[in-house]
Order: C-alpha cells, then sequence, then structure tokens
C-alpha cells in the first residue's frame, strides 16, 4: 500500500515536471511567434549563454531577442522532445568548451532543466530554463540545428 | 600545469599583498553590477570597493564613478571597466581596462605612476589630466583629451595628444591620424553604430582582426609564461639556499640572503604570473566583448539562412578563431574568469 503511495506520488511529480517543462518550450515559441522581445527579455537572465557565447549585458541579450525576431525566425510545431535537469555534464550539449562548462559551473543553479525541443522544419533548439514554483527564467539557448 | 602554475603564483602574490591600488565607488545610478574576481556578481552601492581583477557593468541607464588613488573615473552607460595591474619596467602598475562603452578619466595630480588606460586594441599612457576614452563594438578605440597630454599606443606606434586632439585606434592596427577632437563632439552611440556597420558588412575581415589581436596576447603569454617557470625554479633553489643559510649562520645572515638575493626573485616570478594573466584576461575580454558579440550578431542576421555560403564562411573562419582560443589561451584562465 505503501509502495504504491510513493509510486502514485512519483508518478504526479513526474506528470507535473513534464506539464512544466512543455510550458516553457510552449511559452518561450508563443512569444518568439509573436515577436514579444520584451517579455523574452524580462524572462532572460544574464549571463546568458547563445550556443557557445556567454552574453554578459542585459541589453544584448535584449538586443539578441529584437535581431531573432526582425529576421523573421519563428517557431512553427514547437514540441518538447526531451527535458533533462541540467547537470555538471550538460555543458556539452551546448558547446565543449572551458568557457560554457565554467558557465555551467558558475551560473546554472540546481533544479535548472535543459529542454530539447523539436519543430515542424525538422530541427531543433535547446532551451536552458531556470524555474521555481512561481516563475521561468531562460539562461541559455542554442539553434536551431 | 600551467593552470596550477598560475595559481600558485596568485596565492603568493596574495601572500606578498602585491595588489593594485583599490578604487571607491563614489557614485552609482541605475543598472551597474559588479562582477568581482571570485566570480560572485552584486549590485554597485557608494562605498564599494572594487579591487584588482573585478570588473564593473553598467546597463543602459547605469552610471559609475570611481576614485583610484586620485584619478576620478567616470563610466557611461554601456560600459565594461576592469581593474588589472601588470608589471611594468620592474613595476607593478596598475590598469584601467575597458572592453566596451566610454568613460572620462580625470587625474587630480601627475605623479609620473600613473595608471595605464587601455582597451581591447590600445593602450594610453597618461601626463595628462582629463581625458576621455570610447571603446566600439568592432574593438576600435577613440582617444579624445580635454586637457593635459596622454601617449597612446597600438601595435608599436604611438602617438601624442594633448588638448583637444583625438585619435582613433582600429583593432589590431596603429593609431591613425591625429585630429582636433573635444569629447563633448561625440556622440557614442552614433560611433559605435558606425563601427557595428562596418563591422558586419564585412565579418571575415573583422574575426581576421581579432585574432590577429589575439595572437599578440597569446605570444605575450607564453614569453611570460616561459619566464615564469624558470623564476619559480630559481626561486625554489634560493629558497633551498637559504634554509641552508638559515641552518648554519643564523637567521640575521638569512634575512641578508633573502633581503639581496630572495625576495626579488619572488617579487620577479610575481610580476611575470601578473603579466600572463594580464594577457589572458585582455584576450579574453577581447574575445568576449568584440568576438562573442559579433558572433550573436552574426547568428541574428542568418537565423533563417543558416545556409547562406557567407554566414557558412564565417563560422568556419569563426570556429578556427575559438579553437586558437581553446587552445592557447584557456589554459592560463581559471572558473572564476568565465
Amino acid at each position: 500500500m505503501a509502495s504504491c503511495a510513493i509510486l502514485l506520488a512519483l508518478s504526479s511529480c513526474a506528470s507535473l515536471q513534464r506539464s512544466s517543462d512543455q510550458g516553457a518550450v510552449k511559452d518561450v515559441a508563443e512569444l518568439i511567434n509573436a515577436g514579444q522581445v520584451q517579455k523574452l527579455a524580462a524572462m532572460s537572465e544574464t549571463p546568458f549563454l547563445v550556443d557557445q557565447e556567454i552574453v554578459s549585458l542585459k541589453a544584448d541579450v535584449e538586443s539578441f531577442w529584437n535581431g531573432v525576431v526582425k529576421a523573421g525566425f519563428r517557431v512553427q510545431g514547437a514540441a518538447l522532445e526531451e527535458a533533462v535537469p541540467a547537470d555538471a555534464a550538460s555543458y556539452a550539449q551546448f558547446a565543449n568548451t572551458f568557457e560554457v562548462k565554467s558557465f555551467f559551473s558558475s551560473y546554472v543553479q540546481k533544479g535548472s532543466r535543459v529542454l530539447r525541443m523539436s519543430t515542424s522544419g525538422g530541427k531543433h533548439i535547446l532551451l536552458l530554463v531556470k524555474s521555481d514554483w512561481f516563475s521561468k527564467k531562460l539562461i541559455g539557448f542554442k539553434g536551431p540545428f | 600545469m600551467r593552470k596550477a602554475t598560475l595559481l600558485a603564483v596568485i596565492l603568493l602574490a596574495a601572500a606578498a599583498g602585491a595588489f593594485a591600488v583599490p578604487a571607491d565607488v563614489t557614485y552609482a545610478d541605475g543598472d551597474a553590477t559588479l562582477k568581482l574576481k571570485s566570480g560572485k556578481t552584486q549590485d554597485v552601492q557608494v562605498g564599494d570597493k572594487m579591487n584588482t581583477g573585478d570588473t564593473l557593468r553598467t546597463g543602459k541607464d547605469g552610471l559609475a564613478e570611481l576614485d583610484q588613488g586620485g584619478v576620478t573615473i567616470k563610466i557611461n552607460s554601456g560600459t565594461v571597466f576592469t581593474l588589472m595591474e601588470r608589471e611594468a619596467g620592474g613595476k607593478t602598475q596598475t590598469v584601467l581596462s575597458m572592453a566596451l562603452g566610454s568613460i572620462k578619466y580625470k587625474y587630480g595630480k601627475i605623479s609620473g605612476s600613473e595608471p595605464q588606460v587601455r582597451t581591447n586594441g590600445a593602450a594610453a599612457g597618461v601626463r595628462g589630466t582629463e581625458f576621455t576614452v570610447f571603446a566600439g563594438a568592432d574593438g576600435s578605440t577613440l582617444f579624445a583629451v580635454d586637457s593635459g597630454q596622454v601617449d597612446v599606443e597600438s601595435e608599436g606606434k604611438t602617438v601624442q595628444l594633448t588638448a583637444a586632439q583625438g585619435v582613433e585606434v582600429p583593432l589590431g592596427q596603429p593609431p591613425g591620424e591625429v585630429v582636433p577632437l573635444h569629447s563633448d563632439q561625440i556622440d557614442y552611440s552614433k560611433w559605435n553604430d558606425d563601427k557595428l556597420s562596418a563591422m558586419l558588412s564585412d565579418p571575415l575581415a573583422a574575426v581576421q582582426n581579432i585574432q590577429t589581436t589575439l595572437s599578440g596576447y597569446v605570444k605575450d603569454a607564453n614569453d611570460y609564461f616561459t619566464l615564469l617557470q624558470q623564476y619559480r625554479e630559481k626561486l625554489a633553489d634560493e629558497q633551498k639556499k637559504l634554509a641552508d643559510i638559515r641552518a648554519q649562520k643564523g637567521s640575521q645572515e638569512g634575512s641578508k640572503y633573502a633581503d639581496e638575493v630572495v625576495n626579488p626573485i619572488l617579487t620577479q616570478t610575481i610580476n611575470l604570473g601578473l603579466n600572463v594573466r594580464f594577457s589572458a584576461l585582455a584576450a579574453l575580454s577581447l574575445r568576449r566583448f568584440v568576438g562573442g558579440r559579433l558572433y550573436v550578431m552574426m547568428k541574428e542576421k542568418y537565423i533563417v539562412q543558416q545556409d547562406d555560403p557567407a554566414y557558412q564562411q564565417f563560422l568556419s573562419q569563426y570556429a578556427g578563431m575559438l579553437s586558437s582560443f581553446e587552445g592557447s589561451i584557456v589554459p592560463f584562465l581559471v572558473q572564476a574568469d568565465i
């Protein structure tokens, strides 16, 4: 009986986590598609990782989102493909460099997630997300690749 | 191996108290953050002390003013400023380094041992009292002197500026022509936008310029590191001799030997370590604030046409620059630098 309750609780937690991950992917895709630069900038923290580059200035993160939207980038058919906790080895998914490894060690807190998003064009995007009960913060973006 | 050697020298420097005069924050407004040498980041407050290795960043609405041993440093918005130090002529010299943005410097009095003012691509020796430095997105620097005299050096060429004169230094090139200029005449935003447009119109040349300047830092770091290793061996030998002298001839003879032989080698070892770190951190600043920003801007521009040959060519050249950085500068960096 007790083991059933534990299994039920675990499965419930996993389902909540999955729902939260799917929500993050959906939110980011919708904001990009709607050209909501200010909201994307507001949900992004600095330092912010773009592929293998560490963006230190808030103005540059805002400028990045502005440039991406202005270039006509849209995420069609966004779906969560994979979601894993960000750990010490996750840096290699972004880039296998000392800088990105240090970024993960110094700035990626416990509880952060690496979300792999697929799009209808067959491309993939990685999001590095920090979330708590009240908010989701984006701390990295890679792709489309 | 290199990181371990440098770490040992950093500890030696800390033990010897061989760090530059800190800068006191006398004014702060808007978005201004301080990234400490330890890697921690905090909001800037009046009364904060900025020590060697710390970096102050101002956002779009941020301003800060510092006092560093009598030098007033007025940091404008959108600026990245780091307090560094290096050895020059046998002495430790403070370096006021900016990666981006604009800063006005005002010297209360000239003592002959003024800090050096640097950007990613140029250095200035100061014999003046008031001048402004503008660091552009492409690594270019613009100096404008309001009063006094400033010597601007890049790529082995030095030009002298006096009041109401200015000079532009493109990244990886010597200073250009000295022109009549006052800092109030310069619209930094427009000047920087022009630099940015030029850089994006020829990104391959921009990466080449970054690579050329990086190569200079790599050479300096390697040269200093070779000397550092020699001095560390010499220091270890002399410290053994010192222990023998103390054991055989007493503490008075030991102290004499320490003052005359060991301590000068220790000082030189620390100075060489400072110079290795200085070269590596200058390279990191260039790679991050010129190279990295160029990469992100190119990504934005080509995000919906990633197969464009021009973009692919850029990526290939950029990857070469990154690989060179990873192999030659990263061995001199530690996690907190990032």
